[in-house]
């Protein structure tokens, strides 16, 4: 099963109609599963999904802050450094 | 080049020694060596190893509160690494004549020193940013100073735990712009600790010196003098720091452009030598962690050593 997209809804009933009509027209599905957002639980914490076994933390290459630093600037509101 | 010893007196043994360390020569463990040149090594491995050793502990005081899972390695690690260090440079100074056994009890004693910085205790996640960042980074401007040194085996030594903290380095700036990327009172909580390492931060170099009578700096043992450290210091930080929005509590600190230096508020020596004497706000109660830890690790001495006394 893969996440295919959203549909904007009333009820689940038209929810069904919306999702066959956007991922079910050209026989692409065998099955769609329709769920209400907020019935949606999430885990992303990478603490649990990516624990850092390569140890990464060691090393050079475990530290990118590119956009991190990009983004604090354009925070600050700062150019280049002085 | 090696010098025909054996026909000299002492006295042109030394000059010659001399001559050829301001030269770049280096020194070998088995060389002769002018015992005051001996004595300066020694001291400054000793404090440097004693640093190592001590500068763990504010650090790990994080360990069990760290904010995430890949946090706490890289925290643990980074303390595993210290200690690493601390045993290089002990290793490097027991070849200087002094054995381990009286470099630790010489600092449990309070007789030898160890940096400033490490003196003081941590309030905040933020601090673990600050300290593995800048205080890392002040070090490591010393450190890369070293890599030239004289004394051979401590230059060597040198070049591996540059390397090493300049991962660490990274480690505390990546904590650091989490924290400004986050909430309001994250990016509150790392002003509040610059603001109280500042101080701390531009003493560690201590005070400038007379280049005249620094014998550390003319034995080539150290590369660069206190101040030219503590410039080359501001002139990569002050930018990185600035750019993430944070204020330097210091209304001084400016570049001189025609000067070519940074001109900044005179630090406060008298603190930076009360601290290190001991007298800082933390500085009995990590000896004193130390003297439980030897004490409660004697046993590991003993069975190892058989220097166990006769069982009670």
């Amino acid at each position: 099963m893969t996440h295919s997209g959203n549909v904007n809804a009333p009820d689940e009933e038209l929810a069904m109609h919306y999702a066959r009509e956007f991922y079910g027209r050209r026989q692409e599905s065998n099955r769609l599963w329709v769920v209400p957002r907020d019935a949606i639980a999430e885990l992303d914490d990478p603490d649990l999904l990516k624990p850092p076994f390569d140890r990464s933390f060691k090393k050079p290459g475990g530290y990118i802050i590119k956009h991190k630093l990009e983004a604090a600037k354009a925070r600050a509101g700062s150019k280049e450094p002085a | 080049m090696r010098y025909p010893y054996a026909t000299m007196t002492e006295i042109e043994q030394a000059d010659a020694f001399y001559a050829r360390v301001a030269a770049g020569g280096k020194v070998e463990p088995d060389d002769w060596m002018p015992d005051d040149y001996r004595a300066a090594v020694l001291k400054f491995v000793e404090m440097h190893a004693n640093s190592e050793l001590m500068g763990v502990l504010p650090e790990r005081e994080w360990i069990m509160r760290a904010p995430t899972l890949r946090r706490k390695l890289a925290l643990t690690s980074k303390i595993q690494d210290e200690v690493g260090h601390a045993q290089l440079l002990y290793r490097v100074a027991e070849d200087l004549g002094k054995t381990r056994v009286q470099m630790l009890a010489d600092l449990l004693a309070g007789k030898t020193k160890f940096h400033n910085v490490f003196h003081y205790p941590t309030r905040s996640w933020a601090d673990v940013g600050i300290i593995a960042w800048l205080v890392d980074a002040a070090a490591i401007v010393s450190q890369q100073a070293l890599r030239d040194s004289s004394y051979a085996p401590y230059a060597r030594t040198m070049r591996k735990i540059c390397w090493e903290e300049s991962v660490h380095i990274m480690h505390g700036r990546d904590v650091v712009l989490t924290l400004m990327n986050g909430t309001a009172s994250q990016r509150a909580m790392v002003q509040e600790a610059l603001d109280r390492w500042w101080g701390p931060l531009m003493q560690m170099h201590g005070p400038p010196t007379d280049p005249a009578k620094d014998k550390d700096l003319h034995w080539r043992i150290k590369g660069k003098n206190n101040e030219q450290l503590r410039q080359e210091f501001l002139a990569i930080y002050v930018p990185r720091i600035r750019e993430l929005g944070l204020v330097i509590p210091d209304p001084e600190l400016e570049y001189d452009e025609a000067a070519g230096r940074w001109h900044y508020a005179e630090p406060d020596w008298d603190e930076l030598r009360s601290v290190v004497t001991g007298h800082g706000p933390m500085s009995a109660e990590r000896l004193e962690f130390r003297r439980v830890s030897q004490a409660e690790t004697q046993w590991v001495r003993d069975a190892l050593l058989g220097t166990a006394s006769a069982a009670a």
